[in-house]
């Protein structure tokens, strides 16, 4: 995505993310029933919503304790104007919260996944592209703000104060010592009690005396009774309720606030959400639903069970998904294991020494927000759920020419399969309207991407999407493809044909549209004729009119291959499956280009952008496509084509840009290259510099001193460490294709999901693998690779082999 | 604008003893401030009490409702007086100063007697000013007032105003003939002490404060300072007179300088006042007394060169201290307590510009605390950084009883940890550690105490070392095993170890010390002698690892050196350790110090 807000290009740019504040006045409404409400969620159950939930099933017996290797632990609280850089994280996938953990304020910002604002969005710019702002097209934005005040634990006065984040129990501690007494509070968001509980403890006789406030953000009326809900300008309806409750002491609640005092300890329960409904027919909305009703329900019902149930009901539920995947990339020092997690970074940038457990935890902490991140509601966009205002940069959207493609690379290769569910429930709810949306507008005349041809099918998005069916900023005719190649090999991994069958009509529109659009012109390197799109913008630069763009053909040519494999499967459509196979065989590929040497771009020998431009849109037939392979399978000057582009490109990124590198090195099997991009986005962000702030959320410096979050690189990097671990597609497994010197020693992943329905544990020593377990998830043959020695594997679903005795 | 003003300095030479050992390490031992037992002389320790400036200069609603500055009148000085007596007298709060404007209206019109001396606006203090020295003598406190320095333009009256008790002296005789203006405001025609008269109008107006019987005169706008610099603005003499005029009086009047004296003066003021301001005000002009930015933390970069010229008879006066009251205040918690932290150790004069009546139970907290005035009082002299002035930064002081004052400073607007290794503090292994403002034993600590601190924020601790004293192998700058880059030069320096430094460390000028010899891997303090006449920085690296920028708190001048600790993360066996300028000017490096353990 680009910065717009200061696009030194000078070339033409849509309106910035500035747009017209966020709405306020919102109107309160008279509850429903909550009988009523429970009624209706009933009837939505299993779609992604803020809905009643099923009773939790509530584990016995004590979770088994978490090793400090699973750790990150800080020596400082988060600062109130900070807390995208310094507060932690927590989700239960649908509600988020950074948490400041000071001790005389505890702070938590509260974001819903469907907290937007913004509508459908559907009347155009005088140039036939989409209005972006944020009451037009919308944002993401805050639900509610909650804070927990302690007048007399100022940080001044407290000692011994650390903080951590315990990746494999999903839970959040803060501890300190004041006048004796040592006081503890735990913070978590528990999916199966959708809420989030902070837990106030002490050891040594301290008492506990404040104020919990639970406050909207767009200017509501105060909560009342613990409560609060409104309505947003556009009738998204929200609410969020809180209820605290503890031994000793005394708990009332006195207007906006719930006072307590003297406890030897305090639970505070806080749950909200609001109206949306992924559902186009009903305008996104859900018009029964009682959001303050419905989180007043919800704090009522956990309440009623002690804070340490809570915690064990979630993690038990966190368990079942973050132990999918262990990871071990070698061995730290103790001098590296003594430091806080900031101060490790820090050593780790200066001194350039390996860190390797530092490495693997920046792994799972990428885990560790798509769990909490994208379970059971919209998918994460650019922040993911973790807000500090109500205007986040570029909206916090959802972007389709690489950030919301990126967010899920990691999913199914981390073990995370079932929270690539989100991504997919979205664009199945959007399909309707982006659908119509497509039809009506596309073929804008003032739409200079509009079709040539005069025809115009199936769908496709702007790059800017919201959950409400509406598009933001430019049309991104290739947007189509791209969300629907990583919908499908979403079903390459898994192998579900349940699911397959659901994303097949989004593939097919795609399909659609795309037979629509492509131009029939004069090969360029001789006789025939070839295939290629209409005038398109290669993102984010160069040429706004350039037809043939090696980003589109290389989308739909992977998009026209992926849909003829899940007609066959499905056993769909043979006919038009065809057609397709036919259209392409006839795409136009990009060729190398004999001025610069590299795979082109434009359909043009000339560079006609920015040579060390962030995106790498040429090169997505090497990554996530695979079209490109340096196997022998591709030819040798194209896989040198796009070497030397990606070279061209350089190393001297951020974020996301840097993940996105580093997996293509991986593909290219240069394993020292993409270590020094990981290690690059694990550098220290300071004042706002590209890199890793306090609370390792990956930050882009997109003016000097100003830094921004995007979530999009602390899941691009951890997938360029697996691909770096292991590569595969369906009927292919490399080992090892990328390993560096810093992780070579020894190592072992366990639980990682491959292409062609197959889960693969992996150990090595110096090197090469010592194991390599190979378990059917639905796959039934495949190949593993190593050291250019190849072993065929025939499995049946659930069966496993272990492979032994590889050698360089 | 603010000063005090006393009797004559007589611990001259005491002071400069501690001056030169101080300048000899940074917390080398010093001897105790107050070696005899006589009588304490004029400003033994830093006064402590109350101005009135805080409030007049702020937009704080209500304070100035006639117009700015209009707070300043007889019953608002008196009614601070007795909040003053009854709630901060008993922790050594004694001065009540009037500052700037007793001898104007509210249109800021002077008042003068028929000799051109200041006389009180009557309806600011309709009993004149005797009688309010008189309401704060009574209260068992004592009384200031306050003076730009010069002869104030209106007070000439064409040169024909005769001066008192000097037969034969007008205005016109005590004032260069040009009428050359001078101070801060070229509010004044500069005195010219070539002429006799001028010393007898500076007696006249000593003679007048002593007979209403005020104890301390801040003389504000002097220069070189106060903004100014050239000959018409050195104020040296007109100092001088002004202790001569006060011992004349035979009253004891403490004489207060102001404001952002020139530090290549500095001999001059300790010669010749009690005080001097090293900033500018402290205060904000805005809707609060103060404001962070405005300026309290500009006096981290500036107390340290300061440091080691203050003691006994003499201090670094770094403004009021407006930490009472939190919404006047204008500052956060944990800034109000930073505030007060730094004031202490740096031995500034404690007084504060709040509104007496009004203070919150945290900021009288803040301000009575006695183990924090302790610090500020005691025999030891002021804390100076032992770590570089980066965002957090480590300052300490040597007791005379062995122990330590640290204070640990987060000036960045984020909480971070912050953590004094003893190594930086001189000594290795296990120390007893006390929390000075929560009154609260932390117990044994080993090697280093760390805290978490906000935003702004601060700890003050008593160090009580209970390891052995650190030993370290030093290697000079200029030692020619070293390796010179860009401009980088050997220079001689008189002041330095060995006589030469290495210099011109500025845009690509480098510094590399080879064989830098450590027994294990760690994180080791590296202590750096260097002289720098200003701020800078260096990006300091071991081994061509990454580099870490850190600032150097400028040494005053060009001939003094100064240590701070660097944290190094060295290998067992030889490391290269090198001080880059980049693109920036970098401080000259005498030489550094390895300490033995990490």
């Amino acid at each position: 995505m680009t910065p717009r807000p200061t696009d030194p290009s000078g070339r033409p740019v849509p309106p910035g993310p500035s747009g017209p504040s966020v709405p306020t006045d919102p109107r309160r409404r008279s509850l429903l029933s909550l009988a009523a409400t429970a009624g209706l969620t009933a009837a939505l159950g299993g779609l992604p919503a803020f809905t009643a939930s099923a009773a939790p099933r509530r584990p016995t017996g004590e979770p088994a304790p978490s090793s400090p290797r699973d750790r990150l632990w800080w020596r400082a609280p988060g600062d109130e104007r900070s807390l995208i850089e310094q507060g932690l994280p927590v989700g239960n996938g649908r509600l988020g919260a950074l948490a400041s953990n000071d001790p005389g304020r505890e702070l938590l910002l509260v974001t819903d996944a469907t907290m937007w604002t913004g509508g459908l969005n559907d009347t155009l710019d005088s140039d036939g592209q989409f209005p972006y702002g944020r009451a037009d097209f919308g944002s993401l934005t805050l639900l509610a703000r909650l804070t927990v005040d302690l007048p007399d634990h100022d940080l001044s006065g407290v000692h011994g104060y650390r903080r951590t984040l315990d990746l494999a129990q999903g839970l959040v501690t803060a501890d300190y010592v004041r006048s004796g007494v040592t006081y503890r509070r735990q913070i978590f968001a528990s999916r199966p009690d959708d809420a989030i509980v902070l837990h106030f403890t002490q050891s040594g006789g301290g008492r506990y005396t404040g104020t919990v406030t639970l406050e909207g953000t767009h200017g509501e009326q105060p909560a009342a009774g613990g409560s609060f809900g409104a309505t947003l300008p556009n009738d998204l309806r929200y609410g969020a309720a809180v209820k605290a409750y503890g031994s000793g002491g005394r708990i009332r609640v006195n207007g906006p606030r719930i006072e307590f005092s003297g406890c030897a300890d305090l639970t505070v329960v806080l749950s909200g959400g609001t109206n949306y409904a992924p559902d186009a027919d009903s305008g996104y909305r859900d018009p029964a639903l009682a959001p303050e009703a419905l989180a007043r329900a919800k704090v009522a019902a956990a309440a009623r069970h002690p804070a340490g149930t809570l915690l064990r009901t979630h993690v038990a539920d966190y368990r079942r998904l973050y132990e999918r995947l262990s990871l071990s990339l070698g061995t730290s020092t103790d001098a590296q294991r003594s430091l806080d997690t900031w101060e490790r970074l820090a050593a780790r940038a200066r001194d350039g020494a390996p860190d390797p457990e530092l490495e693997a935890l920046y792994l799972q902490y990428g885990r560790y927000l798509m769990i909490s991140g994208s379970r059971g509601s919209l998918p994460m966009g650019l922040q993911g759920l973790w807000l500090d205002g109500n205007d986040p940069d570029w909206m916090g959207d959802y972007h389709t020419d690489i950030n919301i493609q990126m967010n899920y690379w990691m999913a199914d290769r981390a073990g995370l399969s079932p929270c690539f569910d989100a991504f997919a429930d979205y664009c199945l709810a959007q399909l309707p309207a982006w659908t119509d949306l497509t039809r009506r507008l596309f073929d804008d005349p003032r739409n200079r991407y509009r079709n040539s041809t005069g025809k115009v099918a199936g769908w496709t998005v702007a790059i800017s999407t919201n959950p409400y069916g509406g598009g933001g900023w430019w049309w991104h005719p290739a947007g189509n493809a791209w969300l629907s190649n990583s919908l499908y090999e979403h079903y390459e991994y898994t192998g579900s044909r349940e699911y397959l069958a659901k994303i097949y009509p989004l593939l097919k529109g795609a399909c659609a549209f795309w037979e629509a659009r492509l131009l029939t012109v004069a090969a360029p390197d001789g006789p025939g004729e070839v295939l290629i799109a209409d005038s398109d913008w290669s993102p984010e630069h160069g040429p706004l009119d350039a037809k043939g763009i090696t980003y589109a053909q290389e989308l739909v040519w992977a998009l026209f291959g992926n849909y003829t494999e899940a007609a066959a499967v499905l056993g769909e459509d043979a006919g038009y499956a065809r057609t397709v196979a036919g259209l392409r065989d006839r795409l136009y590929l990009p060729r190398v280009s004999p001025t610069t040497g590299w795979l082109e771009e434009w359909m043009s020998p000339d560079n006609l952008g920015e040579t060390t431009h962030r995106h790498l849109s040429p090169l997505v037939g090497l990554f996530p496509g695979d079209r490109i392979r340096p196997d022998g399978s591709t030819p040798k000057e194209i896989v040198d084509g796009a070497r030397a582009l990606l070279t061209a490109r350089g190393m001297e990124s951020f974020g996301w840009a840097n993940a996105w590198r580093a997996l293509c090195w991986a593909r290219l099997k240069n394993a020292e290259k993409a270590y020094q991009l990981v290690a690059d986005n694990l550098r220290p962000s300071s004042g706002g510099s590209n890199g890793t702030a306090f609370n390792l959320f990956d930050i882009y410096e997109t003016e000097r001193g100003r830094g921004i979050f995007q979530i999009d690189a602390n899941f691009g990097t951890p997938a360029a460490m697996i691909e770096m671990l292991l590569y595969s597609r369906p009927g292919h497994i490399e080992l090892l294709p990328a390993l560096p010197a810093a992780w070579a020693a020894s190592g072992s992943v366990t639980g990682v999901p491959v292409r062609g329905g197959f889960v693969v544990d992996l150990r090595w020593r110096e090197g090469t693998p010592t194991e390599a377990r190979v378990r059917s998830v639905g796959g039934r043959t495949t190949t593993v690779v190593f050291g250019g020695a190849s072993r065929p594997v025939r499995l049946a679903p659930g069966e496993a082999v272990t492979l032994k005795g590889f050698t360089r | 604008m603010r000063s005090p003003s006393y009797s004559v300095p007589r611990t001259r030479a005491l002071r400069s003893l501690t001056v030169l050992a101080l300048a000899a390490g940074a917390l080398a031992a010093v001897p105790p401030a107050q070696a005899d037992t006589a009588a304490p002389g004029p400003a033994a320790k830093p006064y402590m009490g109350w101005s009135s400036w805080s409030m007049q200069s702020s937009k704080y609603p209500g304070l100035n409702p006639d117009g700015d500055y209009s707070y300043l009148t007889e019953a608002n000085v008196l009614k601070q007086a007795d909040a003053l007596a009854a709630k901060l007298k008993k922790y050594g709060y004694e001065y009540v100063n009037i500052d700037a404007g007793w001898w104007r209206d509210k249109n800021w019109t002077p008042h003068f007697d028929r000799y051109a001396r200041q006389q009180a606006d009557p309806v600011r203090f309709p009993r004149g000013m005797k009688a309010v020295a008189d309401h704060i003598h009574a209260k068992g406190l004592k009384a200031g007032i306050y003076l730009p320095v010069g002869l104030e333009k209106e007070a000439y009256d064409k040169g024909a105003a005769p001066i008192w008790n000097a037969p034969g002296c007008t205005t016109a005789d005590i004032v260069h003939a040009d009428l050359r203006t001078t101070n801060g405001w070229d509010s004044a025609y500069k005195l010219d002490f070539t002429k006799p008269c001028a010393q007898k109008y500076i007696d006249s107006q000593a003679r007048m404060f002593a007979d209403w019987g005020y104890d301390f005169l801040k003389l504000d706008g002097v220069g070189p300072g106060s903004s100014k610099s050239g000959e018409n603005y050195d104020n040296v003499a007109d100092v001088a007179a002004w202790q001569q005029a006060i011992a004349a009086t035979g009253r004891p009047i403490h004489l207060e300088l102001s404001w952002s004296l020139d530090y290549g003066h500095v001999a001059d003021w300790k010669k010749y006042s009690q005080g001097w301001r090293i900033d500018t005000d402290v205060e904000c002009y805005c809707n609060t007394l103060v404001s962070w930015e405005n300026s309290v933390d500009d006096r981290f970069d500036d107390a340290p060169a300061w440091a080691r010229h203050a003691g006994p008879g003499g201090w670094t006066d770094l403004d009021s201290l407006d930490v009472g009251n939190g919404a006047m205040d204008g500052l956060t918690k944990a800034e109000r307590q930073t505030y007060a932290t730094l004031w202490a150790i740096a031995k500034s004069p404690l007084y504060t510009g709040d509104d007496l009546t009004r203070l919150d139970p945290y900021g009288l907290s803040l301000l009575t605390n006695t183990e924090v005035i302790a610090v500020d009082q005691s025999d030891a002299p002021p804390a100076v950084p032992v770590t570089p002035s980066d965002p957090q930064q480590v300052w300490a002081a040597k007791n005379p009883d062995g122990t330590l004052t640290v204070a640990l400073f987060n000036l960045a607007d984020a909480p971070a940890a912050v953590t004094a290794d003893f190594s930086a503090l001189g000594f290795t292994g296990k120390a007893a550690v006390r929390d000075l403002w929560n009154h609260e034993n932390l117990g044994t600590h080993r090697d280093r105490i760390s805290q978490a601190l906000p935003a702004h924020g601060s700890r003050l601790f008593k160090v009580t070392p209970r390891g052995q004293a650190l030993t370290w192998s030093g290697v000079e700058a200029e030692d020619p095993a070293n390796t010179l880059a860009g401009n980088a030069s050997v220079a001689g320096c008189s002041a330095c170890s060995g006589g030469k430094k290495v210099g011109n460390l500025y845009q690509g000028g480098r510094l590399t010390f080879h064989d830098v010899v450590v027994p294990k891997a760690g994180t080791y303090q590296i202590r750096v002698s260097y002289i720098s006449g200003d701020a800078r920085s260096a990006l300091v690296s071991a081994n061509g690892n990454g580099s870490t920028r850190h600032t150097f708190a400028s040494t005053g001048d060009w001939g003094t050196v100064t240590t701070v600790h660097v944290p190094v993360s060295l290998k067992a066996g030889a490391n290269t350790l090198t001080f880059d300028s980049g693109s920036g000017y970098a401080p000259d490096i005498d030489r550094i110090d390895v300490p033995k353990s990490s």
